[in-house]
């Protein structure tokens, strides 16, 4: 199909549809001048900070959830709006259901030399060619950490690995 | 992207609370007033996970209340220019379309929608506008676009 179209005439459509679309965030809501991802510019706080993936953000909100229910029987109305939306979201976007394997692709994207916000962007994303992940993670290439075509394309294979068996 | 990072603020404490659960009213005073919250720098702050230490506290001068400095651990979700996420898309109209990724709303306008995509017009469905902060997102480069629902691919 070379030619997309974009479903506009019923909301419900859309809704029944969920398109999904992997997209990039032009404009930061600050403002900061200084701010691109693409280049790893996040500041030095969050740079340094524990980034999590969907995945494990799925498993730390749902363990909250849980312990939520057990002191309350309408747990829903405790939580916020933007924990609610949060925890609907990365349920969507897990691509690891399985603890063991969550813990997994953690280890082997931590042994890649890679910063935390690169490894939680090929956790989330999964890329499944060394183009992709390229595009997708363009500082992978321009740190000079020796990373070669040959070594992600490895990392990717493994990763899909992971994903087959758990 | 999500992460999990220390913050650090000053909780003002009623004296009445003072007592042998005051840590566990600190606790629950902090996560009302935090959890949800938004900020330019921080994110949207999504869930408290631990409590790092309680300072001591500081008897403010006339109140009787009490100041403590409390840090935190909590699940932030702070959005960067130039990242790439995954978004379910709510409403789609001529001018672009808007899109969720967790608590943040995104709208990726006409001008950065690759020109193979068309609009097909018809009824527009019509919307209201959120509070929280927003984003501008593009889909107008390699390997961004329609996917696959991650959730139902084996």
């Amino acid at each position: 199909m070379s030619k997309i179209v974009i479903l506009g005439t019923e909301v419900q459509i859309i809704i029944a549809v969920y398109l999904i679309f992997r997209l990039k965030l032009s404009l930061s809501m600050s403002g900061e001048e200084e701010e691109n991802a693409a280049e790893l510019k996040i500041g030095d706080e969050f740079l340094k900070a524990k980034c999590l993936m969907n995945c494990e953000v799925s498993l730390i909100l749902e363990h909250k959830y849980e312990q939520l229910q057990q002191m309350s029987e309408d747990p829903l109305n405790q939580v916020s709006q933007v924990f609610e939306k949060s925890l609907q979201y990365v349920k969507r976007f897990s691509r690891y259901k399985n603890p063991d394997a969550v813990r997994q692709v953690r280890e082997l994207l931590s042994r890649q030399q890679l910063a935390e916000f690169e490894l939680c962007v090929l956790g989330n994303l999964c890329p499944e060619t060394v183009e992709e992940a390229i595009a997708m993670v363009p500082s992978i290439k321009s740190r000079g950490r020796g990373h070669d075509d040959e070594a992600i394309e490895k990392m990717l294979n493994d990763m899909s690995l992971i994903k087959k068996f758990e | 992207m999500f992460f999990h990072i220390i913050l650090e603020r000053n909780m003002q404490l009623h004296p009445r609370h003072f007592g042998r659960d005051l840590r566990e009213k600190l606790v629950s005073k902090l996560m009302k007033d935090v959890e949800g919250t938004c900020s330019g720098r921080h994110g949207f702050v999504v869930a408290i996970t631990g409590i790092e230490n309680v300072g001591k506290g500081l008897i403010r001068d006339g109140t009787g209340f009490v100041t403590f400095p409390v840090k935190y651990q909590c699940v932030v979700f702070r959005p960067f220019k130039g990242e790439i996420l995954e978004a379910v898309v709510t409403m789609v109209n001529k001018m672009g379309f808007f899109a969720e990724a967790g608590p943040v709303q995104i709208f990726v306008s006409n001008h950065l929608i690759p020109d193979d995509m068309e609009f097909q017009s018809g009824d527009m469905p019509n919307y209201t506008t959120s509070d929280g902060s927003f984003c501008i997102g593009t889909i107008k480069d390699d390997f961004l676009g329609v996917i696959s629902d991650p959730g139902t691919t084996s």
